[in-house]
């Protein structure tokens, strides 16, 4: 029997605010991850782990556009985000210095829901994927649930350290796979997520390529209901012109009750309950072209 | 010593529309204003023209729907909107209640759908009717904006269904826009907006193809088409003595102000929205404070085009 979807949200726009903060670090990862830190005090007073924040790449019209990016962390009144350099925007961030200015617009789309019940947080992450999950397993921890995170990269250089994911707390697991075998389980992340997903589990979310999250989907569908979490989200992704819901660009499939249909990456998602996502319609897209 | 005013910033459209100040928002850039309405005060703005509103609900384009271009970006939305009925039962009753005028922005693919449209906005919160005979995005949205005949014909049916100033969005994809504005001018218009997007593409040599799906094009907007647009604005000016509403690639006051001296009577701030909420704001305080420094009275003393003599 086919699984009632959860109904996707909103986004609160009311909270959003474009500030300009202040760079305070860019940090380089191994495998060319990307950390840049920057105060931005209402960004980091209100956004909520899983949303993100429109960043400009430089004062002039080239790039035209902002470039969306999950809040990382968040210390006192730092924000960070983590990408890689994929295209001009990324570059150019990747190329400020402390003491520069960053323009943000944000927080902007869904969080990650975070259920009453007592219990177990499974975190799947692939690749870039793991950008909003320091934050959210801070989160889940300060709201006293258990974590774990399963990490997977392409190479262990490529996995988004350990340490950073824990931030301190002994209390986040966190258990790797990477494609070549380098660290970790030798093949994809979501090789692990059966063994992980036990009745402890109260809410599982995941961030990843549309491969990665399609098969969590499909095996969300297939598993033993009895020990399915309340809550399974996914975050998404699409190339977005505005990232609060005007330009309607950024539209993603869906199927939530009310029929097949184009829903907002930007206002309902980017979290969106993993079975509301029309995964076999997103498949037949062209992969998103984000830079 | 307070300082005396010397700009008086309202816009004559016609019929009625007074705008209190020459700077709006353009159609798909800024949704139906609630969007905005806890990022900047859009009642200080001199229009909100809303998304192109359809005859029945559409879902829009399969994506992906936007791809960024060289200081610009392409747009294939297909007119993703609620309908009229939605705008008209729950939309407009809030407009009702706003400073700022609601210009609703309207597309169809007949001319008795946009008569029927037309029609269904006769009521309080629509201060006035952007036609889009320009969309580029869907099949057919051209039909009207590329043949002057055909758009004064249009205009005519549309004229005789609506008590609301009427504004003509007009397409710069055609070879004389001078002659479709002349015809939808002598058919009844009260203004015109110039220009909507330009037809663009962008290729992905990764995977030998268009970015965009379908035809693989998209509309081109930002400010890479300033120049065009202002090209454009020029040569409605010199066909038409309407009043004409500047639109294409403004991010700056100083973009508006190129407008005004190619004849614009009003802009509007499209892409500029998505990166800058304020941006419309900005720019209009910016043009105010030109105009003061300037000591200008009207906008369209920066005129450097005229505009011909009514018939
Ligand atoms: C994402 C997007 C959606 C648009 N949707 C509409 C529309 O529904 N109706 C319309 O008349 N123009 C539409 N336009 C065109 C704009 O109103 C404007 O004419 C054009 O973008 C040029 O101005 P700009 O360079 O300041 O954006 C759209 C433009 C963009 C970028
Ligand atoms: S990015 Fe503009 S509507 Fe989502």
């Amino acid at each position: 029997m086919r699984r009632v979807p959860d109904r996707l949200r909103r986004s609160d726009l009311t909270r959003t605010v474009d500030e300009r903060g202040e760079v305070v670090a860019v940090d380089e990862l191994d495998g060319g991850l990307v950390e840049l830190s920057a105060r931005l005090p209402l960004l980091a007073e209100r956004t909520l782990p899983g949303q993100f924040a429109q960043l400009r790449c430089g004062p002039g019209p080239v790039p035209l556009l902002r470039r969306p990016f999950s809040v990382a962390w968040v210390a006192g009144d730092v924000c960070a985000f983590v990408f890689e350099r994929v295209g001009e925007g990324t570059r150019r961030l990747a190329a400020l210095h402390r003491g520069d200015p960053l323009d943000s617009l944000g927080p902007l789309g869904t969080g990650f829901t975070l259920p009453p019940a007592a219990g177990r947080v499974l975190i799947v992450a692939g690749g870039l994927g793991c950008a909003p999950f320091p934050l959210a397993a801070c989160w889940a921890r300060r709201s006293g649930r258990e974590v774990t995170v399963l990490s997977g990269a392409a190479t262990a250089a490529r996995l988004y350290p350990p340490e950073r994911y824990r931030r301190g707390d002994g209390g986040i697991s966190v258990i790797e796979a990477t494609d070549d075998g380098s660290r970790g389980h030798r093949g994809l992340v979501t090789d692990l997520v059966e063994a992980h997903l036990d009745a402890s589990v109260v809410a599982l979310w995941a961030c990843g390529p549309n491969p990665m999250l399609a098969t969590l989907a499909g095996a969300i569908g297939r598993a033993d209901a009895a020990l399915l979490p309340s809550v399974a989200e996914a975050s998404l992704e699409a190339p977005m012109g505005c990232g609060f819901g005007t330009c309607l660009g950024c539209a993603l499939p869906v199927d939530d009750g009310d029929g097949r249909r184009w829903a907002l990456c930007c206002t309902e998602g980017p979290v969106m309950p993993i079975t509301a996502v029309d995964w076999e319609r997103l498949r037949e897209l062209p992969p998103a072209h984000v830079a | 010593m307070s300082r005396e005013l010397t700009l008086d910033p309202r816009v004559d459209l016609g019929r009625g529309l007074l705008l209190p100040n020459p700077v709006g928002v353009a159609s798909g850039t800024f949704g139906y204003g609630f969007e905005f309405e806890h990022l900047v005060d859009i009642q200080r703005l001199g229009a909100i023209y809303t998304k192109g509103t359809t005859p029945l609900p559409r879902a829009g384009n399969a994506p992906p729907r936007v791809a960024e271009t060289a200081a610009g970006m392409l747009n294939s939305i297909g007119l993703h909107n609620p309908g009229v009925e939605h705008v008209a039962t729950a939309y407009a009753p809030r407009f009702a209640g706003w400073r700022v005028p609601v210009v609703v922005n309207v597309a169809a693919a007949t001319v008795e759908e946009y008569v029927d449209c037309l029609r269904r906005l006769e009521i309080d919160g629509v201060a006035g009717i952007e036609l889009n005979i320009s969309c580029p995005n869907i099949a057919n949205g051209l039909d009207f904006g590329r043949d002057a005949a055909a758009a004064g014909r249009l205009v005519q049916a549309c004229r005789a269904a609506t008590s609301r100033c009427l504004i003509v969005k007009l397409s710069p994809n055609v070879t004389d826009i001078g002659a479709v504005a002349r015809a939808v001018e002598a058919a009844g218009a009260d203004a015109v907006s110039a220009v909507n997007t330009y037809i663009g593409m962008k290729v992905n040599l990764g995977s030998g193809r268009p970015v965009l799906p379908g035809r693989g094009t998209g509309g081109l907007s930002g400010p890479a088409i300033k120049p065009l647009a202002l090209a454009a604005v020029a040569a409605v000016r010199a066909a038409v003595s309407l009043p004409v509403v500047g639109v294409g690639g403004i991010a700056e006051p100083a973009d508006a102000l190129e407008f005004f001296v190619a004849g614009a009577d009003a802009v509007q701030v499209g892409t500029a929205n998505f990166t800058e909420p304020g941006a419309a704001i900005r720019v209009l305080d910016g043009v105010v404070a030109y105009a003061e420094a300037h000591r200008l009275g009207r906008l369209t003393e920066l005129r450097a085009v005229p505009a011909p003599q009514p018939a």
